[in-house]
């Protein structure tokens, strides 16, 4: 088991009253699944994604990656533990506009304190490996989404994870370099990378081995 | 990583080209001002440590108790034999170098041409004792010979053009011929941080025995008026040994306390006189020892202005900060995605600094140029000659790399750790605006303009006083008068010629003689004598029946001199207001009064009270003076009063008189208004310096002020949209724009007004005249920042006010 989440609970206090995002949230991933969280605008889908990321916190519940109660970790060994084991992909790419391709898939080793030499054959492999050596001195901004986005793919995958966490990676991408980045995701997944999705698309969801359903913060099984 | 950093920082630098060149501008002119500043500050606080001996070598000075109406003090004016008995009579003295400075220039005779220059006698000892270096000869036998002379290499460019002058023959004037004088050495100019300043350098021996003067004091103990320095043996307990210098004061001076006891000025067993040896080191810091030709200065004075320009570095500073945090709301995704990707807050933070280290070095190599450039403008303002230096200076350089480091850090921490402190996901979800302006960057922008206006309140008051010390009638017409210098001439004899011919002159209204001038340099003659038991200090003037009426000088009683009365030039003296006040007279009764005790032999006779006039500074109070016509005294200064109007003419007649009848000497004069004014040189310089300081830190802080008015409209743009769709005038969104800041600026000037009324209150206690200070003056100086912020906010105000809203809302 990769990851397993118990009674989550996330609220907002509006004007007195608790508005709840996730109700009871009980989920499980084991390593190797390739999971699509699916639902309506406003369904928590993100929310949740962000819990799993470690990037946010539920109001209750525990949470357990690889066996580490994550909620009582400390800051520092929670950013440990998702610096090594997750990799992070956006809707909006964010990519640092001001580094190049190249260097933006160098940053997390950079922040993993590993060598130059290996940093250069790590990043060297990666472009090789999604097709765009051409284009590692280029800026975000001189490259089409479906580009950026493989950027972002690397980059999330440098360092090796063992969960890819992705928000509606092909949201700001046409039907066929979503199509793209979809066939990526499969063929990751088969070389063994959790991999989890939020998205609209029933045609992504198709590529999961599994299918999460939310809506109003509940999962409808 | 590191490189990493760099990389980064470089580019967002070139990335927003606007501010970064506000940033680097504003750091750049902080720098260059605290680096002028601090070259200023080490040079001071380096004075006289370049002596190799400087541990061993000690000025002897005379240290008095308080006696009668003279405050405790000390002096560096030693008696001619004192040097010799101290090596003689001293254990521990190994050396002593005795200088003759300060008395004047000599005429320097090369190829025809005559130059005044300062001709400074010195024991031939000078170069073992002191470490001034020399460039050409030999510094053992320099000045062996009793014609043997020492001239600086500027001096040398100056008399010859060039400094391989060794050997060569200039003629110097003595007491009255000119004599022919041998250049042994040349030697290096005197850095800017000594005391002991020369340019000739002649033989004590020579004054000794071939000037009047020197004759006939080389062996009194009673003429003072030669700097004493003695080098001890290394760890001599001399300097500390007050019993010692006591008992050597008194075999040479052994009924000194009686001899004060008998004049009601000293009532101890012990004379209230000592001698004292006082570290060359600690010479231009001590202000409590008189003597030498470079006046000490105050320590705290220097430290004024490095906290002066400590301000303006730290307003551009609050620059960096204040437009950091303004535009973190661009950076804000950046943060997010570097944390998301697993960098800590650390890291972040390194970053940023590094960011900000970057800048404060590109900002310091341009600030450094500038400062280079605009050193000789300083070197007017603060009246060295100072070089950047590393040889001379050494501690600059770590100094500078400090300030660089110390900038960097100041300016970049609080954002740094703001920046580094966002959380992730609010920034990457949803869209987190940090406003331009919160209440920290707030309350820096209201600092810098409180020191801004603290400064320019400060400015304009000096400047006041400064005007008003030199339009403030002194008491006698001060323009149109020429002051000529007949010092080095028979000024006695010269006069009635030079009187007579000058009066042929149309143009030259009246002709009158004096000892003494008016004004900064001229030096003044102060008469202590005992009074009815008490004693008094009056300061005299030798002066002819023709002074009073040239200076339109008022009589409040009695009557002028009057060159047919015989006993006007033996007994009577006229005295000023302050004197009758002071000797518990009043104007009425005072003529006819006797100067009792004045002199031995006889007692003056007052035969008039002059109306008070500044002699002084107006910063000193009103002393008593007296005018005299004793006999002993020559005119060595002659003042010419002249028409109004373009003096070339009669100025150049002047000197035609003057070379017909003294073809060897060249005509020196001063206008007396002119050197009236040189009293506040030192005043004129504080307010210049405070000016230049205060311009540049409001210009610095309104440059912050645009950029920061720049940001906020910016992330202000959807706002200004709507209110425009709405329909709101552009005047509305200027004014809207422009509120907040104006705000602030209103904020500092109330603070900023009470602590610079306080301050220069405080500064104009220094004046016995002294103007009050105004409250129009915070007023007019508020109304100006108001005006320079509303200009520089408005400008990006209306800028945006004008923009189309279409496209502002479409961008969102």
């Amino acid at each position: 088991m990769l990851l397993n989440l118990k009674n989550i609970y996330k609220w907002y206090n509006v004007g007195g009253n608790r508005t709840f995002i996730l109700k009871d949230i009980n989920f499980e991933v084991q390593e190797g699944e390739f999971i699509s969280i699916m639902g309506p605008s406003g369904s928590g889908k993100s929310t949740l994604l962000n819990i799993i990321g470690m990037l946010d916190e539920p109001n209750e519940g525990t949470y357990n990656f690889l066996h580490e109660n994550v909620f009582k970790l400390k800051e520092k060994q929670r950013a440990q533990l998702y610096k090594q084991y997750i990799g992070f992909v956006f809707q909006q790419y964010h990519l640092i506009d001001e580094l190049t391709v190249y260097e933006n898939i160098e940053t997390p080793l950079i922040y993993q304190d590993v060598k130059t030499s290996e940093r250069k054959a790590l990043v060297a492999d990666m472009l090789d490996r999604f097709n765009i050596v051409g284009k590692k001195d280029l800026f975000p901004n001189q490259l089409s989404g479906g580009q950026q986005q493989l950027v972002g793919i690397a980059r999330a995958l440098i360092a090796k994870p063992k969960l890819i966490l992705a928000d509606e990676p092909t949201g700001n991408l046409n039907s066929k370099q979503g199509e793209e980045i979809m066939q990526l995701f499969k063929q990751l997944n088969t070389e063994g990378v959790t991999i989890i999705q939020v998205t609209h698309s029933e045609k992504n969801a198709a590529y999961s081995s599994h299918i999460v359903n939310l809506l109003d913060g509940v999962i409808k099984r | 990583m590191i490189k990493n950093y760099f990389k980064i920082a470089w580019r967002n630098l070139l990335k927003q080209k606007g501010l970064s060149f506000i940033n680097v501008f504003g750091l750049s002119i902080g720098l260059a001002c605290f680096s002028l500043f601090l070259l200023y500050a080490v040079n001071e606080f380096s004075f006289d440590r370049f002596h190799q001996n400087r541990n061993n070598v000690f000025r002897v000075v005379r240290w008095n108790k308080a006696i009668g109406n003279r405050p405790e003090g000390g002096d560096s004016y030693m008696p001619i034999p004192l040097g010799p008995a101290m090596k003689n009579d001293l254990p521990g003295v190994v050396n002593f170098v005795r200088l003759r400075e300060g008395w004047g220039e000599s005429f320097v005779k090369v190829n025809n041409s005559t130059i005044p220059l300062d001709v400074m006698f010195v024991d031939p000892q000078f170069f073992d004792v002191f470490s001034f270096k020399i460039l050409m000869g030999d510094k053992h036998t320099a000045l062996k010979d009793l014609r043997s002379i020492v001239i600086t290499e500027d001096i040398a460019k100056k008399l010859f053009g060039e400094t391989n002058v060794v050997g060569r023959v200039v003629e110097i004037k003595g007491d009255k011929t000119f004599e022919p004088f041998t250049i042994t050495a040349v030697a290096e100019n005197p850095p800017a941080n000594s005391t002991i300043s020369f340019k000739i350098l002649a033989n004590w021996a020579f004054m000794e025995s071939n000037t009047e003067t020197g004759k006939r004091n080389s062996t009194r103990w009673t003429a003072s008026g030669y700097q004493t320095y003695v080098q001890l043996q290394a760890g001599s307990g001399l300097p500390n040994d007050a019993a010692t210098l006591a008992a050597f004061r008194k075999k040479y001076y052994p009924n000194e306390a009686e001899e004060l006891k008998k004049r009601a000025m000293w009532s101890g067993s012990e004379s209230p006189i000592s001698y004292r040896l006082q570290s060359i080191s600690d010479m231009h810091t001590n202000r409590t020892i008189e003597g030498g030709l470079m006046p000490p200065i105050s320590p705290k004075n220097i430290w004024i202005l490095l906290a002066i320009a400590a301000g303006v570095l730290i307003i551009a500073c609050i620059n960096f900060t204040t437009l950091a945090i303004g535009r973190s709301a661009s950076r804000a995704k950046e943060i997010g995605i570097r944390k998301v990707i697993g960098s800590d807050k650390r890291q972040l933070v390194a970053q940023f600094l590094i960011e900000a280290l970057v800048l404060s070095g590109i900002s310091a190599v341009i600030g450094f140029i500038l400062a280079q450039l605009l050193l000789p403008y300083f070197n007017t303002l603060s009246g060295r000659e100072l070089v950047f230096s590393y040889q001379q200076y050494p501690e600059m350089a770590w100094m500078m790399a400090g300030l660089v480091v110390l900038v960097g850090l100041l300016a970049g921490t609080y954002p740094a750790l703001i920046l580094s402190n966002f959380k992730p996901l609010e920034v990457l979800k949803s869209k987190v605006r940090v406003a331009g302006a919160n209440l920290f960057t707030k309350s820096l922008v209201t600092v810098q303009f409180i020191l801004s206006i603290g400064l320019i309140i400060s400015t304009v008051v000096i400047l006041q006083q400064i005007h008003f010390m030199q339009n403030q009638n002194p008491g006698f017409n001060k323009e149109n008068i020429v002051m000529v210098n007949a010092e080095s001439i028979d000024a006695k004899r010269i006069f009635p010629l030079f009187k007579q011919q000058m009066l042929a002159q149309p143009s030259v209204k009246a002709v009158a003689g004096t000892d003494i001038g008016l004004g900064a340099g001229s030096g003044w003659s102060v008469m202590d004598f005992e009074y009815e038991g008490k004693s008094k200090s009056v300061y005299e003037y030798s002066i002819d029946a023709d002074y009073i009426p040239l200076m339109s000088m008022e009589m409040k009683a009695g009557r002028n001199f009057d060159a047919k009365i015989a006993s006007d030039t033996i007994t009577s003296v006229i005295v000023n207001e302050a004197l009758v006040k002071d000797f518990g007279w009043t104007i009425e009764n005072a003529v006819g009064r006797a100067l009792k005790g004045y002199d031995e032999k006889f007692s003056p006779i007052v035969i008039g009270v002059v109306k008070d006039f500044n002699f002084r500074p107006l910063r000193e109070s009103l002393k008593p003076q007296l005018f005299h016509q004793f006999p002993g005294s020559a005119p060595f200064k002659y003042f010419v009063k002249i028409e109004a109007g373009n003096p070339s003419a009669t100025l150049a007649a002047m000197q035609k008189t003057w070379t017909s009848l003294e073809p060897n000497l060249p005509f020196q004069y001063d206008f007396l208004d002119e050197s009236l004014n040189q009293f506040y040189k030192a005043e004129s310089r504080l307010g210049n310096i405070i000016g230049w300081a205060g311009s540049i830190s409001i210009f610095l802080a309104c440059l912050g002020l645009f950029g920061l008015a720049a940001l906020s409209t910016v992330n202000r743009t959807k706002e200004i949209g709507i209110r425009k769709v709405l329909g709101a005038s552009a005047s509305h969104i200027t004014t809207l724009l422009s509120k907040d800041f104006l705000k602030l600026v209103l904020i500092a000037i109330a603070i900023a007004s009470p602590i610079a009324w306080w301050l220069m209150h405080k500064w104009l206690q220094d004046f016995a005249f002294r103007i009050s200070v105004e409250w129009w003056v915070f007023v007019f100086v508020g109304f100006i920042a108001l005006l320079i912020a509303l200009f520089t906010v408005s400008f990006q105000a209306i800028k945006s006010a004008l923009a189309n809203p279409v496209k502002s809302l479409r961008m969102e």
